[in-house]
């Protein structure tokens, strides 16, 4: 098997980073979470250095300057939210973690979903998650120590959990990091292709476009692409066509290629994504319902006990 | 700093396997720090973060596959994870709520009498 990096510095990487979480969970005497973070990161970095090293090897360059700090950014607080004692500030971290993938997502050209993302995750599921928090707290006790509940404190198995976890992690990552060099590069005609497709449904705004430009007359309409997509088919009010070189600066925005490849390719996922939904605040609705009574005879019981004790309470059977 | 921010942002150009390579890492990693919480953790709240987490690490693994093939796919997988993650949040918090009220405890062990 021919891997990127080299197998030894992986498994030792892994090693580092698995003894620096199992460290940092926690613990009834102490915690340290200091000391565990920075073994994992010193873990995690090693990794990152050697991918750098063999990317550079390959002549294929590196990633951005930002993808490292986001990288460290979300890696850092996940490791919080997993080791961090209350429950409020865990919540927190996530959020912070959510922001900084979707600052991965935007070094991946997919703003869309980065901003779903910040939207969507820290704007209305996190809420949700520390409404509950707020609404269940335990911490009756302002002091540090006896006002935490024993099950936040104290870490069921953290040695057994990092082993099982961390042994996956390196199964997934030795199959990464030796099939990677399986995987097929698109050709730049297919990156053509995406283009073309996109921009070929959308003859308005390569029509808008052509204007503001000068490249054609008021009169003109965009009536396709040719094959290529290097130069849209405009036709004149008398029916002569012609060829325009499109801009070079010309391409289709993320939204609308995802919109097309939501809506034309894949019709039904908004609709099952709705009744899921729908499923789902239904379900809601009945678990947090104070009284769930679903059977008949309990409804019986109900109503009968509400019309009986009415007249003696005077109408306030429900106190 | 700017250009970062890919002025013209349809899949410029393609991606090399090394750098799809770093991406992959960090999801892998963020997965199995979610994994390990939900392990290590006893508060069932905290326990459902983690599996948000380990929702959030397959979906940068999906964006990240879509930017290096060139194509929507893995953006559109995203959409539908984002939606069971919110289905699955409204209905755990509200288990959660439900037995919170009958025990008036979060940890997972106040239910490990439970029979089946």
């Amino acid at each position: 098997m021919d891997m990127i990096v080299n197998p030894v510095l992986l498994f030792l990487a892994l090693a580092i980073g698995g003894v620096g979480v199992a460290v940092s969970v926690p613990r009834r005497k102490f915690q340290a979470s200091l000391i565990g973070g920075i073994i994992a990161a010193t873990g995690v970095g090693l990794l990152i250095v050697a991918l750098g090293g063999a990317s550079l090897a390959r002549g294929e360059g590196l990633p951005s300057p930002a993808f490292h700090i986001l990288a460290i950014i979300a890696l850092g607080s996940c490791l919080q939210v997993i080791t961090h004692r209350r429950p409020v500030y865990a919540a927190l971290y996530f959020i912070l973690s959510i922001l900084s993938t979707a600052g991965l997502y935007l070094l991946l050209a997919a703003e869309f979903m980065a901003f779903a993302l910040i939207i969507i995750y820290a704007g209305a599921i996190l809420i949700t998650y520390l409404f509950v928090i707020m609404l269940a707290s335990q911490s009756r006790v302002e002091s540090e120590e006896e006002g935490m509940a024993e099950y936040d404190a104290v870490g069921r198995g953290p040695i057994t959990a990092t082993i099982a976890s961390f042994i996956l992690l390196a199964t997934l990552t030795v199959m990464l990091f030796s099939g990677i060099n399986d995987i097929s590069a698109p050709t730049e005609a297919e990156v053509a292709r995406v283009q073309v497709e996109v921009l070929d449904q959308l003859p308005g705004k390569v029509e808008k476009v052509l204007h503001r430009e000068d490249l054609i007359s008021l009169n003109e309409t965009v009536v396709g692409l040719d094959e290529r997509g290097l130069s849209a088919i405009v036709e004149s009010p008398d029916g002569g066509q012609r060829q325009v070189v499109l801009p070079p600066d010309l391409s289709a925005t993320n939204t609308e290629g995802l919109a097309f490849n939501l809506l034309g390719q894949y019709p039904g996922t908004i609709e099952i994504a709705g009744v899921i939904l729908l499923m789902a605040m239904l379900g809601a609705v009945v678990l947090a319902r104070k009284f769930a009574q679903i059977d008949e005879e309990a409804k019986a019981a109900a109503a009968a006990a509400l019309h009986e004790s009415r007249p003696i309470s005077g109408g306030h059977a429900n106190g | 700093m700017v250009d970062l921010l890919l002025a013209q942002s349809a899949f410029p150009e393609a991606m090399s396997q090394g750098v799809l390579a770093h991406y992959l890492f960090v999801s892998a990693a963020m997965f199995t720090l979610g994994l390990v919480g939900f392990l290590t953790r006893r508060n069932l709240i905290i326990m459902f973060l983690c599996t948000e987490m380990m929702f959030q690490a397959a979906g940068l693994a999906l964006v990240a596959f879509s930017r290096y093939h060139l194509n929507y796919d893995g953006q559109t997988f995203v959409i539908f994870v984002l939606t069971v993650a919110a289905a699955e949040a409204a209905l755990a918090l509200a288990l959660v709520v439900f037995l919170f009220r009958k025990r008036d405890s979060l940890s997972a062990e106040a239910w490990s009498e439970l029979k089946g």
